[in-house]
């Protein structure tokens, strides 16, 4: 095969790519957004594939294929979802890191996403705090605080009020200086030019959001996540309305934000930290002023948040009931470091 | 009454309103989402030192207040801020410290009180050519700051921490705001006095605030109350021969009136 990945339709060529390891695939996925052929008409054929590729081929929806070198690995996976395939030469395994870290329990979906982040197709970016001490008026807050976090991942920090959750928070949105330790975000230290730049790729919800009664759309709360940077009007207004939709209050777009429910006002938040293009999210106590509808509608939106553009998130609540619905790891909060 | 426009004053006079009534009002939108409210007695109080060392220094009085009020501000702000010291108790100190030099300065220099009250009351028929050029430059500055940095303020107005996290600064928008908040109120104090600039400052972005819906049409609102109650206030102290700022507060305040009974009902 000359190229890495060839799809074919009607033996007429459609689609070519070059590239390596699973990024082939993850492009033919774009690809494919945008054609209107029928995917059932396609024919892939790919040089290297093992379980994670025949996942991916498998959630691109594509039936038949034909693979240069095919892992053993594969197979079950083609035969579950009855897939057509062939080959030239069949191994037991094949040299690849991610085909050992898929888990058999994995679902499709948390398969894909698990490979989306290893192969940075996710919003998400690195968090690393490396021994953060943080004092507030002489006292210590935070103290040899270590936290490493990858892309797209999620972490929920708990503890009791007053613990410093909220200052650890500020520290990484660079709202409060640390005496020391570094807090890196993707490649960029906080306090350094670098990330003063792109200092709009990380988002915040604060707990005071729900309270504020200043005259204004929730269309223009979620423009405030491009007030930072210097877009075309057609490029602000398609951003607004796409991260509106994606969290389902477009319908909103002209109502007074502080005449919204709780509920409501948390959605456009978040709306506001999609329009930004949060790479890193940031929730200090979201359902602080939810009711139980309000809290379901929250968890629902995050769930889907963390599978679909899947930012990095570090949610910080003390709602145990709440964050346990979210099934994403725990860490507390305790005399300055996290256990 | 349109032969009165031939007097170059009075002409000179509704020009400068016309200019002011439509931009101060933004400056007013400003003081009340900042909560800058004491601020402005400050900048009054500094307006009288301001005053006050202009005559004994015998140099104009507009240039004096305008000095004083950005050197309150500056330091009013970086107090606050450096020291995390609450604006409105530092306003209140600098209120109480303004006045008192004041009146040391009226007293050691033997300035006539008459001549620094004055300020009180502004005098809109008395602007030399800076002042007339100045204001209607300073007006259309206001204006377009506000046209092109509207998403930013915006963003600074909604939330402090929020605008920082989306890249804007916040710390720097925050100290133009003050800096724009004093030379409005120098201005204003020159043309309609101390105790009728919340008329134009302040009434029309109160009145706006009740009926806006969103931070584009309170700007847009204030804006339009501000230029009609200068237009309609000026036109009737001309016709009923009152002085020009009390016709204007008035009005302003008959209109605030009415709209919050017709509100209530």
């Amino acid at each position: 095969m000359e190229h890495s990945l060839i799809l074919l339709h009607n033996d007429q060529i459609v689609f070519t790519s070059d590239e390596h390891w699973l990024y082939p695939l993850f492009e033919l996925e774009q690809y494919l957004i945008n054609s209107a052929i029928p995917i059932e008409q396609l024919f892939l054929k790919d040089k290297i594939a093992g379980k994670a590729a025949a996942a991916l081929i498998v959630r691109l929806g594509i039936r038949n294929c034909f693979i240069e070198l095919l892992s053993e690995r594969a197979l079950p996976v083609f035969e579950q979802y009855g897939i057509k395939y062939s080959y030239n030469q069949m191994v037991d395994h094949i040299q690849c890191r991610t085909e050992d870290l898929i888990m058999d329990k994995m679902s499709m979906e948390e398969t894909y996403l698990f490979l989306r982040k290893r192969a940075g197709k996710v919003q998400g970016t690195t968090l690393k705090i490396k021994e953060l001490a943080v004092e507030i008026s002489g006292k210590s807050i935070l103290q040899d605080l270590e936290l490493d976090l990858g892309r797209g991942e999620q972490l929920v920090i708990q503890g009791e009020n007053g613990g410093g959750k909220t200052t650890l928070l500020k520290s990484i949105l660079g709202l409060i200086n640390p005496v020391h330790g570094s807090i890196l975000i993707g490649e960029e230290l906080v306090g350094s030019s670098a990330w003063q730049k792109n200092r709009h790729q990380t988002g915040y919800l604060n707990q005071e959001i729900t309270r504020n009664n200043f005259p204004i759309t929730s269309a223009e709360v979620v423009a405030i996540g491009v007030s930072g940077i210097k877009i075309s009007n057609s490029e602000r207004e398609y951003r607004i309305e796409l991260a509106m939709r994606k969290t389902g209050c477009f319908s909103i777009r002209n109502e007074m934000f502080h005449q919204l429910s709780g509920g409501e006002k948390q959605r456009i938040s978040i709306a506001r930290c999609l329009c930004q293009n949060a790479r890193l999210l940031l929730l200090d106590e979201p359902t602080s002023y939810l009711d139980e509808k309000g809290k379901e509608e929250l968890a629902e939106l995050l769930i889907d948040l963390s599978r679909n553009e899947a930012p990095t998130m570090l949610l910080v609540s003390h709602d145990s009931n709440w964050t346990d619905q979210l099934k994403w790891p725990h860490k507390t909060l305790k005399n300055g470091k996290l256990w | 009454m349109v032969e009165l426009f031939s007097y170059t004053p009075i002409l000179k006079g509704f020009i400068v309103l016309i200019f002011l009534g439509f931009a101060f009002p933004i400056t007013g939108v400003y003081l009340l989402r900042m909560n800058l409210l004491p601020l402005r007695f400050m900048l009054m109080h500094g307006a009288i030192l301001g005053g006050a060392l202009s005559l004994a220094m015998e140099v104009n009085p507009f240039g004096g207040t305008m000095a004083i009020n950005l050197i309150l501000v500056l330091l009013m702000t970086w107090m606050s801020r450096s020291l995390k010291a609450d604006p409105g108790q530092l306003s209140a100190f600098f209120m109480v410290l303004s006045i008192s030099l004041a009146f040391i300065f009226i007293y050691r220099f033997q300035v006539p009180a008459k001549d620094t009250l004055s300020l009180m009351w502004g005098s809109l028929y008395t602007l030399n050519n800076y002042e007339f050029v100045g204001t209607i430059v300073f007006s259309m500055i206001l204006v377009l700051f506000q046209a092109y940095y509207r998403h930013q303020l915006r963003a600074v107005f909604f939330d402090a921490d929020i605008a920082r996290t989306s890249g804007v600064n916040e710390t720097g928008f925050y100290y133009i705001i003050i800096l724009i908040t004093a030379i409005t109120v120098a201005a204003a104090m020159k043309l309609i006095g101390a105790l009728l600039l919340d008329a134009i400052l302040l009434l029309p972005a109160l009145i706006a605030s009740y009926h806006a819906k969103s931070y584009k049409s309170m700007v847009l609102w204030s804006s339009f109350w501000g230029g009609l109650f200068a237009s309609i206030g000026f036109l009737l102290s001309l016709l009923f021969e009152l002085p020009a700022s009390s016709t204007i507060a008035v009005f302003a305040s008959a209109v605030f009136l009415i709209l919050i009974l017709t509100k209530k009902k």
